[in-house]
């Protein structure tokens, strides 16, 4: 097994459930997450793989060019969730759809850093493999997570509440 | 021990403080009930942020903005053009192709009963509806009363509203037709049927000879002899040949009507005055006109027809029949010399219509006999359509 198969074996599904909460579409961010490997295959050695990918993986998103032609599909994405949202008859699907439209609202709300963090934290790396690829001082991502977390659950409850407030308008 | 921050105790749950400071942090949070709830809430915030994280895991793939896909009712009106311009573009075909032929050779055979012009159309149309009603009475309608009951003519077709053109018959199929074919020549001709039909319906042939005899000089067959031709045409057009409209292309100043019988297209072209009222008329309105003029001649049924081609065209619209035709129909071969035409050929006749004065022209790609024969059955079928709306 050559490295970039065992790099990617290892981290793809990670990387890629990072890009799609961070993106919101997962063609897209396998598209990303491809496109990372194909970087690590020219780099002749790589010390913290995780963190250089994630890293690579966030730079590559953060490229100008790409996040103008894709946010306007984010954006499409997001109008379609709200109409979903409304239009959807199944019960369930009607849950789960508010649910993933308010998580997304939640999370573009949060300040980019926080967000990465975030994203970062909970596909498992370490406090240091954040600060390297975001490239925090170590001693700052608790509280940028801390932050990132506490802002992202009052948001998301903040939505919450609005959308029980608006059923109980319309039930009355 | 300080109260650690907010970032030092999610730092610490995360398991990012080394083995003192988590040593240090468990110590005092034992002890310190303010900081235990903090951790509490960070334990909480924890969870919560995965599970909202966990929500967006549901991304759909390709969000490309797509064009929402329009579910597209196809409009019925979509539909009616489209047929229409189908039923339209097949007629004009037909007649186009059958004028290109019959223009080509209609000169030397068409058989010219009557070429007086439409030119007083225009005055006898404008009348009024129930004078052209009562008029266009066909003799085939007065003189077969019995061919009325169970007719089912419709009188739909396309025609003038001001009662100028006969309405078209559309899909009539009758079995008795044949004998409202030989009626109809018989008030037409009736001279020629008196002295060539002893027993009139028997042999509709002996009605072709008396009123064209000389088309019957050129429908003679080479092979089978005149007899079975004439037998042959003669079953063409008879009882059981269903004669259908197949098409009524329009054309300006003319109502074109397309028929097919026995697997031939015959085409009749009424040339009328051109008013501006017969060409926009609507399909409601020829209905309701033509329901008027059945009416109309309902009431006048009892009157003699003044209208046989004879009396209304003036010139003489059916020669008078030579005696030889009738006690001999089957025409002698040397005919079949001097008129070596093809009996398959372009044929054109052309009369005047008694009531409406309009030139009518009944062009096929069949014998000129025949052509008289199935210019019988479409007037006895108007006249069938008029008299039951």
């Amino acid at each position: 097994m050559t490295d970039v198969e065992r790099l990617f074996r290892t981290y793809n599904a990670a990387l890629v459930r990072y890009l799609t909460r961070r993106l919101g579409d997962r063609d897209w961010a396998e598209e990303v997450a491809q496109e990372t490997f194909v970087r690590a295959l020219r780099q002749t050695s790589i010390q913290n793989e995780r963190a250089w990918l994630f890293a690579v993986a966030t730079n590559l998103v953060r490229d100008e060019a790409r996040k103008d032609s894709r946010r306007r599909k984010h954006l499409a994405l997001l109008a379609e969730q709200e109409r979903d949202s409304v239009v959807e008859p199944e019960e369930t699907g009607l849950e789960r759809a508010q649910e993933a439209a308010m998580a997304r609202k939640a999370v573009d709300a949060l300040a980019e850093r926080d967000r990465l963090a975030l994203l970062m934290r909970e596909e498992g790396l370490d406090y240091s493999e954040i600060a390297e690829a975001l490239q925090l001082s170590p001693g700052s991502v608790g509280t940028t997570l801390s932050r990132a977390r506490r802002r992202l659950v009052e948001s998301y409850e903040a939505l919450q509440k609005d959308r029980e407030a608006r059923e109980k308008h319309a039930a009355s | 021990m300080q109260h650690p921050d907010e970032g030092t105790i999610h730092a610490w749950l995360d398991g990012a403080l080394t083995a003192d400071e988590a040593a240090q942090i468990e110590a005092h949070v034992k002890s310190c009930p303010e900081c235990a709830a903090a951790v509490a809430e960070a334990r909480g915030f924890i969870a919560a942020s995965s599970r909202i994280l966990t929500a967006l895991d549901n991304a759909p793939r390709g969000v490309i903005p797509t064009t929402a896909p329009v579910k597209r009712r196809f409009d019925p009106m979509a539909w009616r053009i489209a047929a229409s311009v189908l039923v339209i573009a097949g007629g004009t075909f037909l007649v186009v192709r059958n004028q290109g032929t019959r223009e080509a050779s209609a000169p030397a055979r068409s058989l010219t009963l009557d070429t007086s012009s439409s030119v007083a159309a225009f005055n006898a149309v404008v009348e009024s509806t129930q004078t052209a009603a009562t008029a266009s009475v066909p003799p085939a309608a007065l003189s077969s009363p019995a061919g009325a009951p169970g007719r089912r003519g419709a009188a739909k077709s396309s025609g003038a509203a001001t009662g100028s053109a006969a309405p078209s018959v559309s899909t009539v199929n009758q079995p008795d037709l044949s004998t409202q074919a030989v009626t109809a020549m018989e008030s037409r001709a009736p001279t020629a049927q008196k002295t060539a039909m002893p027993t009139a319906g028997a042999r509709d042939d002996n009605v072709i000879a008396a009123a064209a005899p000389a088309a019957t000089m050129r429908f003679v067959p080479s092979a089978n002899g005149a007899a079975g031709a004439v037998a042959a045409e003669d079953r063409a057009v008879g009882p059981t040949e269903p004669l259908k409209v197949i098409g009524s292309p329009r054309r300006l100043g003319a109502k074109v009507t397309v028929y097919e019988i026995a697997g031939d297209t015959v085409t009749l072209t009424e040339s009328m005055q051109l008013q501006l009222q017969s060409v926009v008329v609507t399909g409601v309105a020829t209905a309701r006109v033509q329901g008027e003029k059945a009416a109309a001649a309902r009431t006048n049924s009892a009157e003699p027809a003044p209208q046989t081609p004879t009396v209304a065209g003036g010139s003489a619209s059916l020669p008078a029949p030579p005696a030889a035709p009738t006690s001999a129909p089957v025409p002698a071969p040397v005919h079949d010399a001097l008129h070596p035409d093809d009996p398959n050929a372009v044929h054109t006749i052309t009369w005047v219509d008694p009531v409406t004065r309009n030139t009518m022209a009944l062009s096929g790609r069949m014998s000129e006999a025949r052509l008289q024969l199935i210019r019988a059955r479409i007037e006895s079928e108007r006249a069938a359509a008029k008299k039951t709306p």
